[in-house]
């Protein structure tokens, strides 16, 4: 299974957990899965006309993709990173 | 900080911490082991600070009674990567209540000042009182504890913080050092002068590359003390590395909570300077004073824009490997790279460039240094600044100061120069202070005397709850672009649940930027230092100890008028924003009952404790 990986704006809604593997073919089934498991991270993850929220950034195995690569096929061992564009401090 | 468990390695009691409380007037120094109270005390910074200035009645930051605090969190010196931290907490000139008392806050910097204060055998000073001549102090290990030395100030006097930094470099080996500048020397024309800290880099390069404690004017506090600059003096101590600390640096050099700040030839997206491109997406970039116009300006400031004409490095802080600095320098005509102009980081570049109407990064470039060089806070100032320029743009036949409008340089210089050198104290006193003088509150950007970071307040009711700075001290500055949603339910939980756990590292001794995760901040603490806690004692720590701050700010006299925003956030809504306003007074009243139901009952309880 592909494993997601994202950062404590995620973890933090969900208990800490920093990342989950998740039973999906593509980069865009993968990130369903996550938030049919974790309803709470979907305002995160998905803008509301159902796309990728635009300040969302993915990386497929360190390679960051464009928006157009979301339905890239993964598998096992792949690991998915979702991180926002928008940080401070 | 040493550890002497009796059982339970939870215990905050067998942890004991090393003080030098210095007394600047009699020059008397104490040292002693102090043992924890409460893990806020474990953890540090400003959870243990926060508990000293608590004990203090002081109703002037420019008083002896007002100690500025120096100290580490528990991580800092130790190997988990960004274990770098330095605060400096004290009642502030700058963070006032309408009330006109001071308020507590603290400031944190980056980089080897910190682990050296630890590795001299401190772990905490508390400076007291107030020198009768400009002195630094010179902190030394050595065999038998901590020696403290105090110097004549008197050749440091005058110089820029880089210069002082470079003075001292040249007088002691293995040390790292913190100074103030011209700014903090005439700290009673500017509050918001700014603490430097040395780096690694600056001292084998001699560039002008300090990091800072810069908000809050605790260089101000430590001009009046007279306290020119501290010098560290250690050999490096660093332990073997643990295989789990070699994880957990791992994580946070590869993984996902530090791409923000990568480069992007390292798997990142480029560091803070990048917020630009999704911020103007929505319009959210400040522009003249915060009011953004929608006109495209904001994309001469993208990296993308500016990297062709100049070399961007990007370089680190002591161990780090995120390199989140992005230097600026100078392109040779062969391509290479020449002088070392400014580090760009978001917020100042957008407050010295985009936010005054100057789309020009070679001349926003002068300004940061500029105001690095005199020793300010580029926040606190480049807002001020914006306000003067709002102002006069109102006021054609009666502008005030030396007249400056948006996009006019040379009088940006002018007003930077000025809030330093006491020609325009008004613009040093903060934005707080200057707009009320003027009688016009109501675009005056700050909350409770802190000037706003380059987030736009009316996408941002959070600010007000903001304890140390709005993006250093609630995570809800970017959370309307993120989520975009504008309920009250989620804008009170967001307050009350997760936006004040934004504060975490600033206990710690850790960078934000580093993203440790809360199960790797634990593991850290029990391979680094042997004490045990779980997340959810972490975060319920990092929550009192957020709360405490606000039953200090309430103790200085804070209520209800200090925790609101700039009245033309509600009765000027910005049509060129690219969401529709929800910031009304109706949304902030409600807000604030819903937020407030939550902390009272909070702060009451840390009353009684």
């Amino acid at each position: 299974m592909p494993r997601i990986r994202f950062t404590n704006l995620f973890a933090e809604r969900i208990g800490g957990v920093s990342s989950v593997d998740v039973p999906a073919v593509t980069v865009e089934s993968s990130l369903r899965a996550l938030s049919d498991r974790y309803p709470t991270l979907a305002p995160l993850v998905w803008a509301k006309d159902g796309a990728l929220n635009p300040v969302m950034v993915l990386f497929l195995n360190d390679r960051q993709l464009g928006v157009a690569e979301i339905g890239t096929p993964v598998g096992p061992g792949d690991e998915i990173d979702i991180v926002s564009a928008l940080e401070g401090g | 900080m040493r550890t002497s468990f009796n059982g339970s390695r939870s215990d905050p009691g067998g942890v004991v911490y090393a003080r030098a409380t210095i007394d600047l007037a009699s020059r008397d120094v104490r040292i002693e082991d102090v043992p924890c109270r409460n893990l806020e005390d474990v953890l540090g910074g400003f959870g243990r600070s926060f508990q000293i200035l608590a004990e203090r009645t002081i109703t002037h930051a420019f008083t002896p009674d007002n100690p500025l605090i120096v100290n580490t969190g528990i991580l800092t010196a130790s190997n988990v990567m960004t274990g770098l931290r330095t605060y400096f907490s004290a009642y502030s000139p700058l963070k006032v209540s309408n009330k006109g008392l001071p308020s507590a806050i603290w400031s944190a910097g980056s980089c080897k000042f910190g682990p050296k204060l630890k590795w001299t055998g401190l772990d905490e000073m508390i400076l007291e009182g107030r020198a009768d001549a400009p002195l630094y102090l010179v902190i030394r290990h050595s065999e038998q504890g901590p020696l403290i030395t105090f110097e004549p100030a008197d050749d440091l006097l005058g110089l820029t913080c880089h210069e002082k930094i470079m003075w001292l470099r040249d007088r002691y080996t293995d040390a790292h050092f913190a100074a103030i500048g011209p700014a903090g020397e005439r700290y009673e024309d500017c509050y918001m002068a700014a603490v430097a800290l040395s780096t690694e880099n600056q001292l084998r390069s001699g560039d002008d590359k300090c990091r800072w404690a810069g908000r809050g004017g605790m260089g101000a506090v430590m001009g009046y003390k007279r306290v020119i600059a501290i010098v560290a003096q250690a050999p490096d101590r660093i332990a073997k590395l643990k295989p789990e600390i070699r994880d957990i640096n791992k994580a946070a050099s590869t993984g996902p909570g530090s791409r923000k700040f990568r480069e992007k030839d390292k798997g990142g997206l480029g560091g803070t300077w990048s917020n630009y491109e999704p911020l103007e997406k929505f319009h959210f970039v400040p522009q003249n004073n915060f009011r953004p116009t929608g006109d495209g300006k904001p994309e001469l400031m993208f990296r993308d824009h500016v990297q062709p004409e100049f070399v961007v490095k990007a370089e680190s802080c002591f161990r780090c490997g995120i390199n989140c600095h992005k230097n600026v320098y100078e392109k040779n005509a062969d391509g290479t790279r020449g002088a070392f102009l400014a580090k760009f980081d978001y917020e100042p570049v957008n407050l010295l460039s985009t936010n005054i109407a100057i789309h020009d990064p070679r001349k926003a470039a002068t300004l940061i240094s500029l105001v690095d060089r005199l020793g300010m806070d580029n926040i606190s100032l480049g807002t001020t600044i914006s306000y003067v320029m709002d102002y006069n743009e109102r006021h054609p036949d009666a502008p005030i100061l030396n007249g400056a409008t948006f996009g006019d340089f040379d009088k940006a210089r002018e007003l930077v120069e000025g809030a330093a050198t006491g020609r325009f104290p008004e613009v040093g006193r903060g934005v707080k202070r200057l707009s009320e003088s003027l009688g016009e509150t109501g675009y005056a950007m700050h909350c409770k005397g802190m000037e706003f970071p380059a987030y736009q307040p009316d996408t941002n009711p959070g600010y007000p709850w903001a304890i140390a700075g709005g993006h250093m001290s609630m995570a809800t500055y970017m959370a309307l672009a993120l989520e975009g949603n504008t309920s009250l339910e989620y804008w009170a939980k967001l307050i009350t649940e997760r936006g004040l756990l934004f504060v975490r590292d600033d206990l710690l001794g850790l960078c934000k930027f580093a993203g440790v995760t809360a199960d790797h901040a634990v593991e850290g603490l029990k391979h680094e230092i042997g004490f045990e806690v779980t997340s959810a004692e972490l975060l319920a720590s990092v929550r009192r100890a957020f709360v405490r701050a606000l039953w200090l700010e309430r103790k200085q006299g804070y209520d209800r008028s200090d925790y609101t925003l700039p009245s033309e956030v509600f009765d000027r809504p910005n049509p060129n924003l690219g969401v529709p306003p929800f910031v009304t007074r109706e949304f902030f009243s409600q807000l604030s009952d819903r937020v407030w139901a939550v902390f009272d009952r909070e702060i009451d309880e840390i009353g009684k404790a």
